[in-house]
């Protein structure tokens, strides 16, 4: 059984640890200015009640005063409806926020407040009646607004009333049976749709969650128990609310304030929001990593511990820091971190916030970038013959001077260059990204660039050879001004030298022609339509001789139907016989005259009709014939 | 060997004139005709090539469908046939002939293009 028990623990703790590596932080939350439009946006003019609800508890929330309390006061007494409880409860909210602001209501209004809270009521007249009430500073009883509230719950199940509901248990007494309603924040928190694991929300939109949360820390505070919401809960449901920086409506910018100021100010939960000033970058001239930490309002934590837990180089996985607390200064948190000297590139910062059991999404992962310059050594051009009999000539050259010699490279030599990339303060070897050699034809405008490699001793080593690079150049002889291109994001000076110039003799030159660039957006030459040619035919000759040749053998068929004998004495020349063989031949000439003229429809048309009448005619006929035909053999 | 053939070809000659009726030799003449008018049809196509291709093909289907049709005459109007043939008259074959006749000649004028 012990066994079991440590396995179990084990693995919790395991679990434990894996949560806490993943543990999600807001990458949505209002900055200064988000805030100071959110205050902007509350403090307009109001234009009735409603508005002048929203903008002056609104403006509560967010800890300022509304601009002229007096003028809001008399307005808000002005237009204070007693028969309405909406009018009511605008009023006394609003009122209640404003120091010095009361408002009186006869006893029937106060009558009428009661009678509000019943089960035929809506949540919404109950939680704006109990509001009222309460605000107003008079009694009420809070077992028949739970008993109300319970049965309302049932009946309108839908997400605005139970916030509402919950909202108005926040308001009864600590003695009330509040346990039912405090279990509706679990099952509305269930109802809360994940997206992507970042964002936690209702699909009745963003008033609706921030009311939620305004509401579930409201009525959690009242009766001090923790709210069922997990850590990471909470902070979609800030990146949610959060997410939005200007407000369609005042509604919506009064849940949002509402919904901020629950949770930068309840006893549970106090979710944490670490950013960098700028970007996240030192260097030698500017050495303080500076950190703002700050609540959902952005109002930093003056009394908490911010601390490095740890500071890793990315390349090397060197801790460069650890347990380094950061100094807080104007409400920014500092480090000196080019104080441990670290070299340049980028490191993998753990940051945690302590001081406050309530903190939430307080260890937060920085990546913080150290930039330096970077200085040029011992750069030393060199021509250095191929077959290597004539020694190097080595010319130094400091940055940023030029050269004052050109250097002549023909095809039997070879141009070199060598030089060291260091850290400017610290003397550290460098290995930039971008290390390029640019050579420029100033007459032709060609350029050619190549990449300048390191050793094993980070020595950069650059070689010309004249004859084998002949292709790149076009075999183009001339003055090229050499530059050293250095570049790398963590640089702070990078570098385009013009070292110096060298002349370049090819080989086998062709005439020099200014280099033509590549211009695509002229028009380009005109495509001709090809149309489909017609066929090959053969000579008519040919057409006609076979033409001929295929009709003869008709001239072949008469000649010998004339030798057998065959004859048209027996032809009646009845009726039905002339009209058979006009018909027939008219067949004939439809024929023709579909090949000529005709298209199949008409044909089909005047077949019908001619081959009716041929077919009548020809069935008399043949009828007539074998009538004669029967009797002459019967005979 | 060659001369039993030309005995053998002389012999079926005689006797084809003698034993075949005035009609059926109309017929037969009849049936040459179509047949080198689709012989030198082919002719023509294999010499000189099958453009147009769609006038070649209604040609000499015609000729072949002719051909057939005047083979089918031939049979029915065969008096040593007859006994096949008792329902149809000499005058009812030559009625479906025409008929056919004028179904073939329509489409082949169709295809020629």
């Amino acid at each position: 059984k012990s066994q079991h028990g440590s396995s179990g623990l084990v693995s919790l703790l395991v679990f434990v640890l894996a949560l806490e590596a993943q543990a999600l932080t807001p990458s949505h939350y209002l900055v200064a200015s988000d805030v100071d439009r959110l205050q902007a946006v509350l403090s307009q003019p109001f234009t009735d009640l409603k508005s002048a609800y929203f903008s002056v508890v609104g403006l509560s929330k967010l800890g300022v005063s509304v601009a002229d309390s007096n003028d809001a006061c008399s307005f808000i007494k002005a237009n204070v409806d007693s028969s309405s409880i909406e009018a009511l409860f605008y009023a006394a909210e609003a009122s209640q926020a404003i120091s010095s602001c009361e408002i009186h209501v006869s006893n029937e209004t106060r009558d009428s407040l009661h009678a509000a809270v019943s089960e035929d009521s809506t949540v919404s007249q109950i939680h704006q009646a109990v509001s009222a009430l309460s605000s107003l500073g008079l009694p009420l009883a809070s077992q028949e607004v739970v008993s109300a509230l319970k049965a309302r719950i049932s009946k309108e199940d839908n997400v605005v009333a139970i916030t509402l509901a919950l909202q108005t248990a926040s308001r009864l007494s600590q003695q009330a049976e509040l346990g039912e309603i405090l279990e509706e924040i679990e099952d509305l928190a269930a109802r809360l749709d994940d997206l992507g694991g970042v964002y936690l929300q209702f699909e009745e939109g963003l008033e609706a969650t921030a009311l939620f949360v305004s509401a579930a820390y409201a009525l959690s505070d009242h009766v001090d128990m923790e709210p069922p919401l997990k850590e990471d809960q909470v902070i979609q449901l800030v990146n949610s609310i959060f997410s939005k920086k200007s407000w369609d409506s005042l509604s919506e910018a009064f849940s949002v304030a509402s919904a901020a100021a629950a949770l930068s100010n309840n006893r549970f939960h106090k979710p944490v929001v670490v950013s960098a000033v700028g970007p996240a970058t030192v260097s030698h001239s500017h050495p303080l990593l500076q950190l703002h930490v700050t609540d959902v309002l952005c109002q930093p934590l003056s009394s908490a511990n911010v601390l490095v837990e740890s500071a890793t180089s990315v390349a090397s996985k060197a801790a460069i820091l650890s347990q380094t607390p950061f100094t807080l200064r104007d409400g920014i948190f500092e480090l000196n971190f080019m104080a441990s000297k670290p070299a340049s590139g980028y490191y993998q910062f753990s940051v945690a916030v302590t001081g406050d059991s309530r903190l939430v999404a307080n260890h937060v992962e920085l990546k913080v970038k150290v930039s330096t310059k970077v200085a040029i050594n011992n750069m030393d051009l060199s021509v250095v013959d191929k077959d290597q009999s004539i020694g190097t000539k080595t010319t130094r050259v400091e940055y940023p001077n030029k050269g004052k010699a050109s250097f002549i490279a023909d095809s039997h030599q070879n141009f070199a260059m060598t030089f060291q990339l260091v850290d400017e303060t610290t003397g550290v070897e460098l290995t930039p990204h971008q290390t390029f050699v640019r050579l420029h034809n100033q007459k032709t405008g060609q350029e050619v660039v190549f990449v300048a490699e390191p050793d094993s001793k980070n020595l950069y080593k650059f070689e010309l050879d004249t004859a084998e690079r002949k292709t790149e150049f076009d075999s183009i002889s001339g003055t090229y001004a050499l530059y050293l291109m250095v570049g790398d994001a963590t640089l702070e000076n990078p570098v385009l030298w013009n070292v110096a110039d060298v002349v370049l003799k090819f080989p086998d030159e062709e005439a020099p022609s200014t280099v033509q660039s590549k211009n695509l957006y002229v028009p380009k030459p005109e495509i001709q339509h090809l149309f489909r040619e017609p066929e090959k035919r053969p000579p008519t000759v040919l057409s006609n001789t076979f033409t001929a040749l295929v009709l003869s053998p008709f001239l072949l068929l008469l000649i010998l139907w004339f030798k057998l004998g065959a004859n048209i004495s027996n032809f009646s020349f009845s009726p039905s016989s002339v009209l058979f063989h006009v018909g027939h031949a008219a067949m004939l000439g439809l024929m023709y005259v579909y090949w000529t003229h005709l298209n199949m429809f008409q044909t089909l048309k005047y077949l019908a009709i001619i081959g009716s009448l041929t077919f009548l005619a020809g069935n008399r006929m043949l009828a007539q014939k074998a009538v004669k035909r029967y009797s002459l053999h019967h005979l | 060997m060659s001369s039993s053939v030309i005995s053998v070809i002389s012999r079926f000659l005689e006797e084809y004139n003698s034993s075949t009726s005035t009609k059926l030799k109309v017929v037969d003449a009849y049936l040459l005709y179509i047949l080198l008018t689709g012989a030198l049809q082919f002719l023509y196509c294999l010499l000189v090539g099958t453009f147009p291709f769609n006038s070649f093909l209604s040609g000499f289907i015609s000729c072949v469908g002719s051909f057939i049709l005047a083979v089918c005459l031939r049979i029915q109007i065969n008096p040593q046939n007859k006994a096949e043939f008792l329902s149809t008259s000499p005058e009812r074959a030559f009625a479906d002939f025409l008929f056919a006749h004028t179904v073939l000649h329509l489409v082949a004028i169709n295809f020629v293009g």
